[in-house]
């Protein structure tokens, strides 16, 4: 056996300070999925929020700058779509810090599983998990026979 | 006629341009005249890696007006972009034969006043406006095609030469 250390529950065993990340998405949509992801997971505090909202480009930037800066050993920026301003701005903003990861179209599974792990994962390992998360639950089904 | 779009927009390559207006108009080239962006290696990839399947060519402002009668002439659809009203201006100066700017976003800063939500200008702004007004160019807010397109000299009649 290889791997993570397992802890009771088959998760790995905690490792330190759980990676940070902040939230960078269009419109009211990062609050809401945190406002969902509660509702799932519980309380939790210390994920950040920054909306692009009426904000030209070196606003965003700023914002996310700020959020980053605090950041001693790296975090996650997570985003809507790829190619959108919070995306590009994420990108712009996390220029030089090479422990900070993007993740983008994050959907509501893969901020549960963020949530989950933050605290046994690494930020590189835990981008490459919510990322096979989100591909994981995007599904189709057709409706059961009546 | 390849150009389907020139637009003034400060987030340059982004959501509203990609899915709203390139869903509409299925452009195949994008070309971003910007000096700053031009001028800068990782800013010009991130334009470049922001848009799968579409050709980014980032330019300064020179170099897109002289190719905008090639790029008029060219097969497949074409958007332009560039991040303020000055640089709007300085591609009709320098040749370009654009009849309309889509004023997609100027945002808020300090020292610029709204005129509606997408749109706040400045004095260098509204200097720009003026000249661009005065040469026949025409200036339609919309950000979305869903919306309804606004010319800026009915929103602030005083732009009107």
């Amino acid at each position: 056996m290889s791997g993570e250390p397992a802890a009771p529950g088959g998760r790995p065993a905690p490792t330190g300070t759980p990676v940070p990340a902040v939230l960078v998405m269009h419109g009211e949509l990062g609050a809401a999925l945190l406002h969902a992801a509660a509702s799932v997971y519980g309380e939790f505090g210390d994920v950040q929020v920054v909306s692009n909202e009426g904000l030209e480009r070196e606003a965003i930037e700023a914002r996310i700058a700020e959020a980053v800066a605090h950041w001693r050993n790296g975090g996650l920026v997570l985003t809507d779509f790829w190619g959108g301003s919070c995306h590009t701005c994420a990108l712009a903003a996390s220029r030089g810090h090479g422990d900070v990861r993007l993740v983008t179209g994050v959907n509501l599974p893969m901020l549960l599983d963020y949530l989950h792990n933050r605290g046994a994962y690494g930020v590189d390992e835990l981008a490459e998990r919510m990322q096979q998360k989100g591909r994981d639950n995007i599904r189709t089904q057709r409706s059961p026979a009546a | 006629m390849s150009w389907l779009l020139h637009r003034i927009d400060d987030r340059l390559i982004h959501g509203q341009v990609l899915i709203a207006w390139g869903g509409r108009l299925s452009p195949v080239r994008i070309w971003l005249a910007d000096d700053a962006v031009a001028a800068s290696d990782w800013e010009r990839q991130l334009y470049v890696d922001s848009a799968p399947g579409i050709d980014v060519r980032v330019v300064g402002v020179g170099a897109a007006a002289a190719a905008w009668g090639d790029e008029a002439a060219a097969a497949g659809g074409a958007f332009l972009l560039v991040r303020d009203l000055a640089t709007a201006l300085r591609l009709v100066e320098g040749g370009a034969r654009v009849e309309a700017f889509n004023v997609g976003g100027l945002h808020y800063a300090p020292g610029r006043t709204r005129l509606n939500d997408y749109v706040y200008l400045g004095d260098a702004d509204r200097a720009a406006a003026r000249s661009l007004l005065a040469r026949g160019v025409r200036l339609d807010a919309q950000d979305v095609p869903a919306s309804r397109a606004q010319s800026l000299a009915v929103l602030e009649p005083t732009l009107v030469p």
